[in-house]
């Protein structure tokens, strides 16, 4: 399962691409490749256990 | 080598890592991601002076492939644009699992060289990339089937150890070829001396390529140049030109590295020259 924050999409405030890419909702940015197969909880990757961004977010939100 | 072989005037071998798989076009809208734009960077960086380049394979919207029909298409399109360029693939591939990381050593033809990560390096802060010794040998088995030169990727002063470990387990063929990595977290500390004691433990006879990250690509090459090196640079290590300025292609930090050498007194290595030099 992916990353409820996971969003794929063409372009932000600042940036336009010819692809969708991956799009972090909790960062509020477009994130590196190598960090989108995490998002995408592809390989060995667990955006669960991996994704600094998720975790923080989760530990803000359950306060 | 060392700094006699600067003295000698031995050409410098320039390596462009064109595209990488850690940051894409969010990081400089320059960096070549499809085979088209990775073989067109292929043939400028070979033009401006490169004769190896790095190559790792993306799907079509920049995010990581392993597979090999991408390799493939990639290796057509810069022999499509490129002249005689050395193709050398990247087995790196954190988290992912070990059979991928032998997907791009199965093209064919075989790359010419393939990378071959020396030991572990943390990515992230939850997440290691862990480049066991099993897995650094499988990779290097494979590659000896194939032909296929590896260039051994020394992340810290521990890799050196493994690198004379490997020698212990391989018999490897001369020259030993390996890349000297400087940057920031599990990286060796980017200080010239660093650089210096890297060189000095390298098994004898071994070639050095130098690499720093970031700000560090420039110094680091230039440094490499001077202490009888070989040099690599290019979007995958660094996405600016100069503080506060993206660069605008591979080729222009390319051009950078060819005029520091020039300058130096330093011939830049034909691919066939590199060829002889690494006994491909």
């Amino acid at each position: 399962m992916s990353c409820p924050y996971l969003e794929y999409q063409q372009s932000s405030d600042d940036q336009q691409f010819d692809e969708q890419r991956a799009y972090c909702t909790a960062a509020g940015r477009f994130v590196q490749p190598m960090r989108a197969d995490i998002c995408n909880d592809r390989y060995e990757l667990d955006h669960a256990e991996h994704c600094e961004i998720y975790l923080e977010h989760e530990d803000g939100t359950d306060r | 080598m060392s700094y006699e072989e600067f003295l000698a005037g031995e050409p410098v071998i320039v390596t462009a890592a064109l595209t990488g798989g850690v940051h894409g076009t969010e990081a400089n809208p320059n960096l070549p991601e499809t085979p088209e734009e990775i073989g067109r960077a292929a043939a400028a960086a070979e033009e401006a002076g490169a004769s190896v380049v790095h190559l790792h394979a993306r799907r079509p919207n920049g995010e990581r492939s392993f597979a090999t029909e991408r390799f493939a298409e990639i290796d057509d399109a810069v022999q499509r644009y490129a002249d005689n360029v050395i193709i050398q693939h990247s087995t790196g591939g954190t988290g992912a699992p070990a059979g991928k990381r032998h997907l791009p050593l199965r093209t064919d033809p075989s790359p010419e060289m393939a990378s071959l990560d020396m030991g572990p390096l943390n990515r992230y802060d939850h997440l290691t990339s862990e480049n066991t010794r099993a897995m650094v040998d499988a990779l290097y088995e494979e590659m000896v089937e194939r032909g296929i030169k590896p260039e051994l990727e020394v992340f810290n002063d521990g890799h050196l150890n493994e690198v004379h470990s490997l020698l212990e387990r391989q018999e490897l063929a001369e020259p030993v070829y390996a890349t000297l990595i400087f940057g920031d977290g599990t990286l060796t500390r980017p200080r010239p001396r660093n650089l210096l004691n890297a060189i000095d433990n390298l098994p004898d006879g071994a070639h050095f390529n130098t690499l720093g990250f970031g700000p560090h690509q420039l110094p680091f090459a230039t440094m490499g140049i001077l202490f009888g090196g070989h040099v690599r640079v290019g979007l995958e290590d660094n996405v600016y030109y100069q503080r506060g300025e993206l660069a605008e292609s591979n080729a222009q930090l390319v051009e950078r590295v060819v005029r520091v050498a020039n300058e130096l007194g330093r011939e830049v290595a034909t691919p066939d020259q590199a060829r002889d030099i690494l006994d491909l």
